[in-house]
């Protein structure tokens, strides 16, 4: 059975119609990316799995279960974890704590532990800041697990901003231009991470990404859309060689 | 570890038992007269009204200008319950501070739940509306106050008795900055500060970020009533004039001069601010140019007020040292 069946899906903001009759299935453990031009609805896409809004139209079953009109916490809990587009750390709080905000929700102790501070909260403390530690080594963030997030260089952020979204255990995770902002470099490092993280936390990966060379390289399915319309979708080589993605892209006759 | 962390603590303790043994006997050997001392307790109050007004401006990122509002409500209820309905007297303490004491959580209790009717539905929305919805709530509870003849309307009420003490005051802002001190370094203080980093992220890190705001203004709003309890019986008369918008405009000032992102931070806004005028004294009215130009200079030199984000080593939780990172 897919992970993520989304069927149908339209969003309408006012008379725009930025999605319509959007399908996808994934299955697990799959990688696929979303393609198109600028304001083609492939953010708008994210949003509306994620739950910021709430589809005109369609229907969104994850892990067997409809969530079209769940709040995004619920969503997130439920196993869908997200990056942003632009980055969205917590800028202020410590590169440890932004990893720890992102497991409250697992926590045992309540509001009472907390103004107490019981036993309780020492041990779940204990207990999230290796859970923490661990992932930060991973990202090989732990030198920089007590610095402030928004003062770590570029790269960093976003690798912070991911191994935040792993921390909330999820199922399915979503990219959102993971590469921008990278050199050719950091590019193929981020390739071969997407890949780690798949194999490593068990993942199915779906992102939005403009380097081509990232999409085709990571990308076991392509789907491109324009204008909100699901334009064409297959395998990489594929995609490569359709008339119309030259056309989205680069416009008639080239 | 844990040697440090009792060792710290123990020292803290010892620390705030010299500052309250130094001050008494200053008292009592005729240095400090009971001017000075009402001056000091009026120092613990303030401390708990700004560190929980901070609780909600400074680490949850909301913007509530209506915190005196709750402490008319703390202050009018605990009043009515040792006055009016119970008429407690400190002749007998034995009777008389159990009442003081269920009397102030009693109005701490009813301020929360003022709370929760002014937050649930305006923290849902984003943005400054909480602002417009604090304010109104803060001169909606000034018009009622105003209006009510059972509590004397614009008169006041008078003869309230005094329970509160040097000790009384050091008690209950110990033990509410140490319990808004917890809760800010926990899982879910993590969680207000991340939604004050950008709640949409809050979100999709699985925070259910309106409930968190609500509970937080909800305790804020407790705080602030147990002060304005603990404020009642220290001056033994109120009138709704003391809670207008003004005061809660005193209490802004407090914070974000003295740090709004820092517990150390309220607490220095709100003991300079409290001893400023007195300190000035002898300027006259040019203590009246002074106390703005003070708030000008901190926010053009100081933006993030004094403290910024650094605390004081006695508000942090010391922290236990980490496994070695291997290699």
């Amino acid at each position: 059975m897919a992970i993520l069946d989304v069927q149908h899906l339209t969003q309408f903001f006012g008379g725009l119609r930025a999605v319509s009759d959007f399908n996808i299935q994934m299955e697990h453990g799959e990688i696929v990316g979303l393609i198109g031009p600028n304001g083609a609805g492939k953010t708008t896409v994210f949003n509306v799995i994620t739950g910021v809004y709430t589809p005109t139209k369609g229907t969104i079953v994850f892990d067997g279960q409809n969530i079209v009109g769940r709040k995004t916490y619920q969503i997130t809990q439920a196993g869908i974890a997200r990056t942003f587009q632009t980055i969205r750390l917590f800028s202020k709080s410590s590169v440890i704590d932004n990893i720890k905000i992102a497991y409250h929700f697992r926590m045992t102790y309540g509001n009472t532990d907390a103004f107490l501070h019981t036993r309780k909260y020492w041990q779940g403390e204990q207990f999230v800041d290796d859970y923490a530690i661990d992932l930060l080594r991973l990202f090989h963030l732990e030198g920089h697990a007590d610095d402030i997030s928004g003062s770590l260089p570029y790269g960093a952020q976003r690798r912070l901003e991911i191994a935040r979204a792993l921390a909330t255990k999820p199922k399915l995770l979503i990219l959102d231009e993971p590469a921008a902002g990278m050199n050719p470099a950091e590019a193929d490092q981020l390739m071969e991470t997407i890949h780690w993280l798949r194999d490593k936390f068990d993942l199915t990966i779906l992102l939005i990404e403009h380097q081509m060379r990232v999409v085709m390289g990571v990308c076991e399915r392509i789907k491109v859309m324009d204008f909100g319309e699901t334009i064409c979708e297959g395998v990489p080589e594929y995609i490569r060689n359709d008339p119309r993605v030259c056309e989205a892209y680069l416009g008639k006759g080239a | 570890m844990n040697f440090l962390r009792t060792h710290r603590t123990i020292a803290t303790v010892i620390a705030f038992v010299l500052v309250y043994v130094v001050t008494k006997a200053l008292y009592l050997t005729g240095i400090l007269n009971t001017y000075y001392i009402q001056l000091i307790i009026l120092v613990g109050i303030n401390i708990v009204m700004t560190v929980s007004l901070g609780m909600v401006n400074g680490f949850t990122g909301q913007f509530s200008i209506g915190h005196a509002g709750f402490m008319a409500v703390g202050a009018y209820t605990s009043a009515m319950i040792t006055t009016v309905w119970l008429h407690a007297s400190t002749a007998n303490p034995w009777v008389g501070y159990p009442i003081f004491i269920v009397a102030v959580l009693a109005g701490g209790l009813l301020a929360a739940g003022a709370g929760y009717l002014v937050g649930a539905p305006s923290l849902r929305l984003k943005g400054d509306y909480l602002a417009i919805v604090t304010l109104s709530a803060n001169e909606l509870i000034h018009a009622v106050l105003n209006a009510t003849e059972a509590v004397g309307g614009p008169r006041g009420l008078g003869g309230i008795p005094k329970f509160t003490t040097l000790e009384v005051v050091f008690v209950f802002a110990i033990v509410s900055v140490v319990l808004m001190r917890n809760y800010l370094f926990s899982s879910h203080g993590r969680s207000m500060k991340a939604v004050r980093d950008s709640e949409i992220a809050a979100e999709s890190t699985g925070i259910n970020t309106t409930k968190q705001k609500v509970f937080v203004f909800v305790f804020s709003a407790f705080f602030a009533g147990v002060s304005g309890g603990v404020f009642a019986h220290l001056l033994q008369f109120i009138d709704p004039s003391s809670f207008t918008f003004v005061k809660s405009l005193e209490y802004l000032i407090y914070l974000y001069v003295g740090g709004a992102t820092s517990i150390s931070g309220a607490m220095v806004g709100a003991a300079i601010f409290t001893l400023l005028p007195e300190l000035l004294r002898s300027l006259q009215s040019w203590r009246m140019v002074i106390y703005p130009l003070i708030l000008i200079l901190t926010m053009i030199f100081r933006t993030e007020g004094v403290m910024g984000l650094k605390e004081f080593s006695f508000i942090l939780i010391p922290q236990r040292k980490r496994k070695e990172v291997s290699a």
